[in-house]
């Protein structure tokens, strides 16, 4: 038998390969939409853990109905819009951010510096979710994402409006959260530790004037500050740049103001 | 020698010959995933699965495989499995394959895998490469489950997220051992595992 000769080679390197893809792309198609209902469960726990109520061992999706509202944001009039409905692909950003009219570019130039998160084109309508108690709004819970050392990272940033008054320097982190991203394990995969998600809550997030001060420091000293993950300066930077982007005037910066009591 | 039969196969990789406390190989995935029970229980029969399949599927063309390029045939082979145990487990399982991240892709890399492809699987029949495989897996599980246990229950007070110890930080009284959740301590307890099963098997034991 000619095992070992250039044809059999060849033959045995194709069949093999033929057999290995075909065998893995069947598992990836017939389990998908499986992994995809999966996928949405554990963005609602994140929100919910954003928001500082989800439980352990209860149901993300009866949690999610019980307490959060989510809404359409129309970034162009920076109001709730019912345009769309939450869950319409027009308002999913991977779906928005590929189609001219669902999008437009974030101005990319060193100069203006406004796409620090180097996101390259944002969604114009986008879902936000609401907790309200009582008919008053106590958390806002925005998706945020941006670029970190290898990938985007993907995540939710919980604002606390429970005792806000007429300035934006009266609000403060409820909770942040991380939910898909591919950065280095142990280092800048470190970004979805409770540990270190636990620095987060109760941070200032405006300065007095109504700039973003909240960022990731080298040692944090101030409110507005949150300790840097140790060896992921990358991933840190990407963190406090996608802060910047989302919560300034570009991202959703005057929504946040409009909802200030008294404006 | 005497041909092995399947119980011999299949039963002297957990204490006559284990892969990690005689041969020392895997040792990389039992420091990372071994900070709790749950993970642990995972990733053991995710190797399982893997090994014993691999062996199989090696096996099977064994006597096609061109000498040439045996050690990629055994890597697709393995690699394949390996993508198809983690898309599993990202549909049933989704919460613990994000804890396990990296390390069951890392499966691949994992030298009992390879070692029993290349050194039991090519010349043995589907049947005893795959007891085999489950062997060995059962092996690296065995003390995969006994590392998991000493670290999640010094460590964290707890065992498979129930609470055995109360800790001081939940009103308990039982002060947890941090070292215990770092992947040092499992070196410690590998290193004792090894040396508990020389001495009782001084069989074990290299002569200078």
């Amino acid at each position: 038998m000619q095992r070992d000769s250039i044809q059999n080679t060849f033959r045995v390197a194709i069949l093999l390969c033929l057999a290995c893809s075909i065998m893995v792309s069947v598992m990836a198609v017939g389990l998908r939409s499986t992994q995809q209902m999966k996928k949405e469960e554990f963005r609602q726990q994140n929100i919910l853990k954003a928001a500082g109520l989800w439980e352990e061992g209860k149901d993300a999706e009866s949690l999610f109905k019980q307490y959060i509202t989510p809404v359409v944001l129309d970034f162009e009039t920076d109001k709730s819009t019912d345009r769309y409905e939450p869950g319409d692909k027009e308002v999913d950003p991977r779906y928005a951010t590929r189609s001219p009219e669902l999008s437009h570019l974030v101005d990319g130039s060193e100069d203006t510096g406004v796409d620090i998160a180097s996101i390259r084109a944002r969604e114009t309508y986008t879902t936000i979710y609401e907790v309200r108690k009582d008919g008053k709004l106590e958390t806002l819970v925005l998706p945020i994402r941006g670029y970190g050392l290898w990938s985007t990272l993907w995540g939710f940033i919980a604002i606390d409006f429970s005792n806000a008054s007429g300035g934006l320097d009266s609000l403060h982190v409820k909770g942040l959260t991380y939910y898909q991203h591919a950065e280095t394990p142990g280092l800048g995969g470190e970004v979805d530790n409770d540990l270190w998600k636990a620095k987060w809550p109760g941070k200032q997030i405006y300065s007095e004037g109504g700039e973003v001060r909240l960022e990731v420091a080298k040692s944090a000293a101030t409110d507005y500050q949150v300790d840097a993950l140790a060896g992921a300066t990358l991933t840190s930077n990407g963190v406090s740049n996608m802060l910047q982007y989302w919560l300034g005037q570009h991202g959703f910066g005057p929504y946040i103001k409009s909802l200030l009591p008294g404006k | 020698m005497a041909e092995p039969t399947e119980k011999e196969v299949l039963l002297d990789p957990l204490l006559n010959n284990n892969p990690i406390t005689l041969q020392i190989l895997g040792l990389c995935s039992a420091l990372a995933v071994t900070t709790n029970m749950q993970t642990s229980v995972v990733m053991a029969i995710a190797v399982t699965a893997v090994t014993a399949c691999s062996g199989a599927i090696v096996s099977l063309i064994r006597n096609y495989i061109p000498n040439s390029i045996r050690i990629i045939v055994q890597m697709t082979v393995i690699a394949s499995l390996v993508i198809v145990v983690d898309q599993f487990l990202q549909a049933f399982a989704f919460s613990l394959s994000q804890k396990l991240s990296v390390f069951v892709g890392l499966i691949i890399t994992n030298c009992i895998v390879m070692g029993r492809a290349e050194a039991f699987a090519m010349k043995n029949s589907p049947m005893m490469s795959f007891m085999d495989g489950v062997g060995n897996g059962l092996g690296y599980s065995l003390v995969l489950l006994l590392v998991g246990f000493f670290r999640e229950l010094f460590g964290a007070g707890k065992l498979f997220g129930v609470t055995i110890l109360q800790p001081v930080t939940e009103g308990g009284w039982y002060v947890t051992n941090g070292m215990m959740l770092i992947s040092p301590s499992a070196f410690f307890l590998i290193g004792f595992l090894v040396w508990l099963n020389r001495t009782l098997r001084p069989s074990q034991v290299e002569t200078e």
